[in-house]
Order: structure tokens, then C-alpha cells, then sequence
């Protein structure tokens, strides 16, 4: 017998709810719609579950057999189709055994909060690689029988002067003479490139527009842009629809070595309807037709790029970790089912090495790094941070598996920044009432990764846990928030139960505390590891007074404390004026590269020259990483601010 | 308190405080004392890593203290382990250690090693990116070989499966045994892997390589009763 029958006999099942990743024990016959909201999900509902509102529609993803059948109610709200594609009401479903549930964005209340915002790079010359050319044909005559095609690429180098030899596309030229003379000899001629890939009638030169996706492991982001003025017309983002194959970028990986070619195309085929659900929105918003976006450029992880492009990624996972490629990579959009222009161009940015993708190539193309006098750190954070410093010498990078807990993940009361998460957290020392606020000022629910980086610094400065991380058991006798939990473990109470919108306590525990210890030590292990081997490589020593800017990326970055993440010890000790937040850096990245063959050749020669550190592999990594696990640091003269903060707190001597 | 359990407790101290200096100097008064080796060890050592084990387990320790702890171990036993050369020539259980082929993180194996070792076991650790044969190889030059395996990552535990289908090939199964661990592993991979046991940490690790070992001897034990009826009969034919 397997332990999931085991427990499974002995009357618990288990449900896991996608996209969150949520997952918990329940008695067998337990309602979904119960479920969730015991664990805190934003499931709608209108009717309280009685099963009349029909809104609570969720799609079974494994372990449809323990389901009872369908009642009448959820006849009436849902169609023969979804029945097919695994539908059920929340309300009304009862699993026997463990079930993956997914919950569709329109069963939603609260939409997760996706941040789409970045950097605003002014880019110096707006030069895409589409360009459209407005022209008028003379008719053939008997003293002028040029081909078709001679006639046209004559007429356009006569009129823009094109410094390439022009090549007309084949599947063009098939249907050039009816689209010469139906336009009356009008006609905009679409450039990508050199090539001719489309003839359009009259002058369209006005209507030119490309799409630019972030291709998060857990988020997608799409920018409609204006290719004609550089600028975002339209905004979408969705959770990323791969998350059912698998949580974070190893799962999917092991989801293509398991499943073999078909979990590659599965992988390829739900990335690629995710981003076309995102282009359909964002023009259905602007009144732009998908067959008038001419290029799509994605910038993303290494990982991403292996399953967007539909290549099996297995070696990427072992080490020493290699790429399949290394270049930028042009496809056609519709050979892998994009919604676009049927000739429009898919680039996918290049990549720096395994765990290091062109997401990160955007970081340095959008803070101009490498263009920088002075020495500059950039961290962007999520499950793998990558962390980059240097400046125009030589900018070295490298990647730490800092682990979903800041997402909120392996917290007992973690979740992601949606409605009713907590983002805020103080405690007042004196008192140690907590103060909190949740996003959208709804009854709180649990713990999103911005309040995950305020708790332990709060806890910290109150004395309730010490510099080892470990809770002061003596507090206990100071306030009642301080209690043992589950097994003994000690852990505190941060909103009691009346106040939460859930059926229990929010509390952090110690383990919860070990896990956001083991997080931040995993970046500023990758920050003190830089520091020293750009220091060897520069033959002279990298210390916090050289580091002369930190921009904080990825969408968690932007929402953080950067006095209470530096508390903590999430990065090297630096003034706060010297933080910078550039948000979601890999959407800038994509629009830049969108917009501009400059900018996209720059991130061709970053991807060449940034030079990968293999963090896990330097001699020095597990020294430093125990250091790093105390709070701020095992050495307290590298956070001399830090540690007077905690003098004077009456913390420490 | 007598003066042996006076340095008992002074060397449970240093090893639960990870002082590692202090360790050594315990263990050397003990030795000039002339207490037995393995009675220091089993007493002073092994009863502090174990209660260094429960305070990880409570959460109350973390990595850095367990490390240190482990450290502080280690300087006692370098100084031990030398004087234990009778009981070392006796047939001992040996567990061969190592992160699996394609993973080099290898924080949690190195505690794993150090509560194996507390624990009485004879450790061989191949460090990290260990091929499937080198494990097979040095198992089963052993009597009683266990492969502890761990990785970090998901896409590695094909690595453990590897270790798995080449010890079924060569007939092994059985004679060695094997259990896992690591951030990704689970009991449900365990079974769909093959292992013979998984352990969530290191306090459980070492209660299921008992287990493992114990269940090796009985094995062994079988087979040689097996082999002398076996060679009984033949001589009853004769």
C-alpha cells in the first residue's frame, strides 16, 4: 500500500488548488467549496454554496473518479462542453479521493494583483525590426512589363532608398498580382527585416503593432505596443498556465522528462494559449486586429524559453547546467500556434547560461549596467533569484535557489499577493500589538511575500526572536501572542482568529521563520560570493561603500520595505537612498528589444559577455550561506546601521 | 557526580554548544582518564548529537547551529576514533553517502553524515555529483552496504532511479539497501523511485538506516543459514 492509500483509508484525502499551489489534508467527502475557503482562496460565490449561483465553477484536473455525479444544480449552470473538459460547482462537489482542482480566473473574487509596471527605459532610437512602406505602383504598360515583383521592390527602393536587398516572401508573392491590382496599385508593403512579408491594400502605415510578453514561470505579462510610436497601447496579464504541470521551473522540467515529447508540447501548448489569451485582450481593449501585430518578443527564464520554444530541457537541470542555446532565437509566431500577423516574426531574447535567462538579460539592458562607471548590484527576486554586479569592466551574475517562500509558499499561512493578503506588518515593541494591512482592505486571509519580509524584522527589532532567528521562549511571559503551536513549535499569533477571514488563526511559525532564513541567505550568499570574485577578478577588494546602486526587480521587489529586507539581511548593507525598484524588469526588456534592433543586438552581446558564476559549486558557498542564515549576519560589522538599530533597541549589546 | 560523568557532561555540553575546542579537550581528559573509547563516544557524543537532533527537529536548532555542533563532534572523534582498533577490525555496517549524479547541493548531507556518524556508523561520503556506479561500486564491497542518496532539485531524483535499476540489474537488491532524502524528495517519490526508505531529515535518517542495516543482517544471517544446511546435506550424501 502507498502512504496515499494509507492515509487515504484511514479517511483523508488531499486537495490542491491551482494556480496557488495551496494544498491540505481534508476528510474524505469534504465540499470543495468548503475546502477553499478553509484554506483561504478567493473562490466566487453569490449563493454561499448552495449551488443556485452557479459561480463557483472549477475545472477537476486529476482524480475525477472519486468525484460523486453531477447534481441538478450544476446541470443547469454548466454546458455540455465544460462537462467535457472537467468542470464542476465547487459547491457541490465531494472527492473521496485526492484531487487537483484548478480555479479559473473568472471564478475568482480577488484578482491576483500582477504587476506589469517597469522601468521606463527611454530608448534612444526607436528602430523596429517592422516597418511599413506606403506605395504607389505605376501600371504595367506595353513599354513597361516589369514582373510584379520587380515593379514593387523597384517602386520602394526608388522611394525610402532601403540600404538591404529587399526579398520578397513566396507565400506573398503567391497572391501579389490580385493584391497589386484589387488595392488599384496602392499598397503598404510590410517589412521584417529584409523580407516582404505582406502586401497590404492602400496605405495602412499608420497601423503597425507588435506584442511583448514577459514569460514569468508564474506570471505572464503582455504589452500591445505601438511600433510606430514605441509606445504600450494595451496591458494583460495572467497567471501562467503551465502551473498545473508543474509549480516552479524544475517541475516543469521533470514534467517534459516524465511525460516525454508530449509534455513538451503540453508545456508549449498552454504557455502559447496564455499569451494568445493576452493578445486577444489587449486588442479586443484598443480595437486592433491580431493579424496587425507583426512581431512578438519574449524575454523570460532559461526554462521558459525551453518550453515556449518546444525544446527538451532535461540537461538544463543537471549539472553543470548548460543551455540548449545560448543566441536569441527567431521563429515564425504561427508555426507554434501564436495569434498574430500569419507571417509575423516570434523572437525569444537570449540567454546567459541554465539558470540564468533572458529575464536576466533585461536586467542589465534596462539598468545599464554595463554601461555604468560605477559598480552596481542588481538582485532580481522570485523562486530562483539571480543576482548581478559589476559595472562597464565586467558585470558577473549568478543564481541561488532562494525558494518560494517569500511567494508565500511552505509558510503555514503564506499566499500570494491577492485580495485580503497581508502586505504590511509592524508590532509595536512595546505591546507587541500587531498592525497590519491587507491588499484591498479586505478581512485578512494570510501572508503575502512583502509581510513575509516585515514579520521577521518586526519580531527581530520587539525581541521576540533572536539573531539566530530562534523565538525568545522567555517573551512568553510577555505577551500571549507568543505560544507553542502544532508538535510545541513555538510561533505568533499576528492576527487572532475573529479578526481573519479564515477559520483560524494567522500565525507565523519557526519553521516559518527557517524557511524565510534559508530564502534570504540564499541571495545574499549569491551577493557576498559576487562581491568577492569580482573583487579577485578586479584585483581589488568589492565592499559595500563601492556598491554604488541596487535595483530591486521582479514584481515581490517592488513591494517590499527596503529598510526592514535589509534588517533582515536580504541584501549587503547599503544607504537606502542608494535602493532603486525597477519592477518588472523582463516586460521592459521585452518592449525595449520590441522596439529596437539596437537594443536587441545590446542584449545579444550582454548575453556573450556577462560572465555566470556557478554559485553552488564556489568553495566558499557553504560558509557563507551559514553566515548568512542569521539575521542581519553572522558578522555584525558588515551591518553596522543594522546592528545600532538593534543597540539602541536594547536587542543586543 | 562521578569524574567519568563529570566529562561526559562536559563533552554533551561542548558538542550541544558546538565548542569545538572544548570538545577536543573533553575528549582528551577522557582518554587520559582512561575510559574507554567507545563508551566516550556512545555516551559523550553520540547522547548530544541526538539531543542536538530533537532541537533541529523542534526547529529550535537551525543549520548553522547543527553544523557547529557537528563540527564540535568531529574534533572529538578525530582524537577517538584512532584508539578504537580492535572494535574498528570487526565486521562493521558501512554507509556510502553522496549527492546523486547532475545535483552539487550538499548542506543537508553533510548534516545527514554527521548524525550517521554520531549515530555509530561507519561513513564513506562521495561528495556530490556522484555517478550511479561509484555508489554501486563501493556498496557493495561491503558486507552490509547502505547507499544513502540525496538531491535539491526535482529533475535529479531520475538520478536516484538510475542508482535503483542498476543495483536490480546486478542482482543487488536486497543485499544493499538504500534510502533518500533531500528538498524535493517525498515518500510518495520513494515509492515510485524504488528506494527501500526515505528519510524527511537527518534524526529520521538514521532511525530508518537502523532499520535498513537491520534488516541487511537478517538477510545475511538467512543466506548463511541457507548455505550451511545447503552444505549439511551434501555432506549427508557423501
Amino acid at each position: 500500500m502507498t502512504l496515499r492509500e494509507e492515509v487515504e483509508r484511514s479517511g483523508r484525502i488531499k486537495i490542491l488548488f491551482f494556480p496557488y499551489g495551496k494544498r491540505e489534508w481534508f476528510k474524505k467527502g469534504v465540499c470543495i467549496f468548503d475546502a477553499a475557503k478553509a484554506l483561504g482562496i478567493d473562490l466566487s460565490s453569490l449563493c454561499g454554496g448552495k449551488g443556485t449561483c452557479g459561480k463557483c465553477k472549477v475545472k477537476i484536473e486529476k482524480g475525477m473518479k472519486g468525484l460523486n455525479s453531477l447534481t441538478e444544480q450544476e446541470l443547469k449552470h454548466i454546458t455540455e462542453e465544460e462537462i467535457e473538459a472537467g468542470y464542476r460547482l465547487a459547491c457541490q462537489t465531494m472527492p473521496t479521493t485526492t484531487v487537483s482542482v484548478y480555479v479559473p480566473e473568472r471564478s475568482r473574487i480577488g484578482k491576483q494583483r500582477l504587476q506589469t509596471a517597469g522601468l521606463e527605459v527611454l530608448v534612444e532610437q526607436l528602430n523596429p525590426f517592422v516597418r511599413k512602406y506606403p506605395v504607389k505602383l505605376p501600371e504595367p504598360t506595353l513599354h513597361d512589363s516589369r514582373s510584379d515583383e520587380d515593379r514593387l521592390l523597384d517602386a520602394l527602393n526608388a522611394k525610402y532608398n532601403l540600404p538591404t536587398e529587399l526579398d520578397l516572401n513566396f507565400e506573398v508573392a503567391v497572391d501579389l498580382a490580385n493584391k497589386l491590382r484589387d488595392a488599384d496599385w496602392t499598397v503598404t508593403a510590410v517589412k521584417w527585416k529584409n523580407k516582404i512579408i505582406d502586401i497590404e491594400p492602400s496605405d495602412t502605415s499608420d497601423r503597425c503593432f507588435g506584442f511583448a510578453v514577459d514569460v514569468g514561470t508564474t506570471k505572464l505579462a503582455g504589452f500591445l505596443m505601438d511600433l510606430n510610436t514605441g509606445k504600450v497601447v494595451a496591458v494583460a496579464a495572467r497567471m501562467n498556465p503551465q502551473i498545473p504541470l508543474g509549480e516552479e521551473v524544475m517541475s516543469r522540467i521533470s514534467h517534459q522528462m516524465l511525460e516525454g515529447q508530449k509534455g513538451v508540447e503540453e508545456l508549449q501548448a498552454a504557455v502559447v494559449s496564455g499569451i494568445n489569451e493576452m493578445i486577444e485582450e489587449c486588442c479586443e481593449k484598443s480595437n486592433v486586429k491580431t493579424s496587425e501585430i507583426y512581431e512578438i518578443c519574449c524575454v523570460g527564464n532559461t526554462a521558459m524559453q525551453l518550453c515556449f520554444l518546444g525544446i527538451y530541457g532535461r540537461y538544463v537541470a543537471f549539472a553543470p547546467y548548460p543551455p540548449v542555446l545560448r543566441r536569441g532565437v527567431d521563429i515564425r509566431a504561427s508555426s507554434i500556434g501564436l495569434v498574430s500577423h500569419p507571417r509575423a516574426n516570434a523572437y525569444y531574447a537570449p540567454v546567459i547560461g541554465g539558470f540564468v535567462g533572458a529575464d536576466n538579460v533585461a536586467v542589465i539592458l534596462a539598468t545599464r549596467m554595463l554601461d555604468s562607471d560605477e559598480i552596481c548590484l542588481a538582485l532580481d527576486i522570485g523562486t530562483n533569484t539571480e543576482i548581478d554586479l559589476g559595472n562597464k569592466d565586467l558585470v558577473m551574475v549568478d543564481s541561488c535557489a532562494s525558494g518560494p517562500a517569500f511567494e508565500g509558499m511552505q509558510i503555514k499561512h503564506g499566499m500570494r499577493a491577492a485580495t485580503g493578503a497581508i502586505e504590511r506588518v509592524s508590532i509595536d515593541p512595546e505591546t507587541f500589538e500587531v498592525n497590519y494591512r491587507t491588499i484591498e482592505e479586505k478581512p485578512p486571509v494570510g501572508l503575502c511575500g512583502s509581510a513575509l519580509v516585515d514579520v521577521p524584522a518586526e519580531l527581530l527589532k520587539a525581541g521576540l526572536i533572536d539573531l539566530t532567528g530562534k523565538f525568545v521562549s522567555e517573551m512568553a511571559k510577555e505577551t500571549d501572542r507568543l505560544r507553542r503551536g502544532l508538535k510545541g513549535i513555538p510561533e505568533f499569533v499576528l492576527v487572532p482568529q475573529p479578526e481573519t477571514a479564515t477559520d483560524t488563526d494567522i500565525t507565523i511559525t519557526q519553521g516559518d521563520i527557517r524557511e524565510l532564513q534559508k530564502a534570504k541567505a540564499a541571495m545574499r550568499t549569491g551577493a557576498e560570493i559576487l562581491m568577492k570574485r569580482l573583487g579577485e577578478k578586479r584585483k581589488e577588494t568589492v565592499t559595500e561603500s563601492d556598491i554604488s546602486k541596487l535595483f530591486m526587480a521582479g514584481a515581490f521587489g517592488n513591494y517590499i520595505d527596503p529598510e526592514n529586507a535589509r534588517t533582515i539581511g536580504m541584501y549587503p548593507e547599503l544607504p537606502l537612498e542608494r535602493v532603486e525598484f525597477v519592477g518588472n524588469i523582463a516586460g521592459t526588456g521585452a518592449r525595449m528589444c520590441l522596439i529596437s534592433k539596437e537594443e536587441r543586438e545590446y542584449a545579444e552581446k550582454i548575453a556573450t559577455t556577462v560572465k555566470y558564476h556557478e554559485l553552488a559549486a564556489d568553495e566558499d558557498f557553504q560558509k557563507e550561506y551559514l553566515d548568512a542564515l542569521f539575521f542581519p549576519h553572522k558578522n555584525l560589522d558588515r551591518y553596522p546601521d543594522t546592528a545600532n538599530l538593534l543597540r539602541r533597541l536594547g536587542r543586543i549589546k | 557526580m562521578s569524574r567519568k560523568e563529570e566529562i561526559f557532561e562536559r563533552l554533551r555540553q561542548a558538542v550541544i554548544l558546538g565548542e569545538t575546542e572544548e570538545c577536543a579537550k573533553a575528549a582528551q581528559d577522557a582518554i587520559d582518564a582512561g575510559i574507554a573509547p567507545m563508551k566516550v563516544i556512545k555516551e559523550g557524543l553520540s547522547k548530544a548529537m541526538e539531543v542536538v537532533g530533537d532541537k533541529f527537529e523542534n526547529k529550535e536548532y537551525f543549520l548553522p547551529e547543527m553544523l557547529l555542533s557537528a563540527e564540535a563532534m568531529y574534533a572529538g572523534l578525530e582524537l577517538l576514533l584512532p584508539l578504537l582498533k580492535t572494535e574498528r577490525a570487526e565486521r562493521k555496517e558501512k554507509i556510502v553517502l553522496g549527492v546523486v549524479e547532475g545535483d552539487i547541493h550538499d548542506i543537508g548531507k553533510n548534516i545527514v553524515k554527521a548524525m550517521l556518524t554520531a549515530a555509530g556508523y561507519e561513513v564513506v561520503d562521495l561528495g556530490v555529483d556522484v555517478p550511479a556506479s561509484e555508489f554501486i561500486e563501493k556498496a557493495s564491497e561491503e558486507e552490509i552496504g547502505v547507499i544513502a542518496m540525496s538531491t535539491m532539485m526535482t529533475p535529479t531524483l531520475v538520478s536516484i532511479k538510475d542508482v535503483e535499476e542498476k543495483l536490480a540489474k546486478k542482482g543487488l537488491k536486497g543485499k544493499v539497501k538504500t534510502i533518500i532524502g533531500g528538498g524535493t524528495v517525498t515518500e510518495q517519490w520513494r515509492s515510485k523511485l524504488g528506494s527501500d526508505a526515505y528519510g524527511k531529515d537527518a534524526v529520521e535518517a538514521v532511525d530508518k538506516v537502523k532499520t535498513l542495516v537491520e534488516e541487511i543482517k537478517e538477510a545475511v544471517k538467512l543466506m548463511e543459514r541457507k548455505r550451511k544446511k545447503r552444505g549439511s546435506q551434501a555432506g549427508e550424501c557423501r
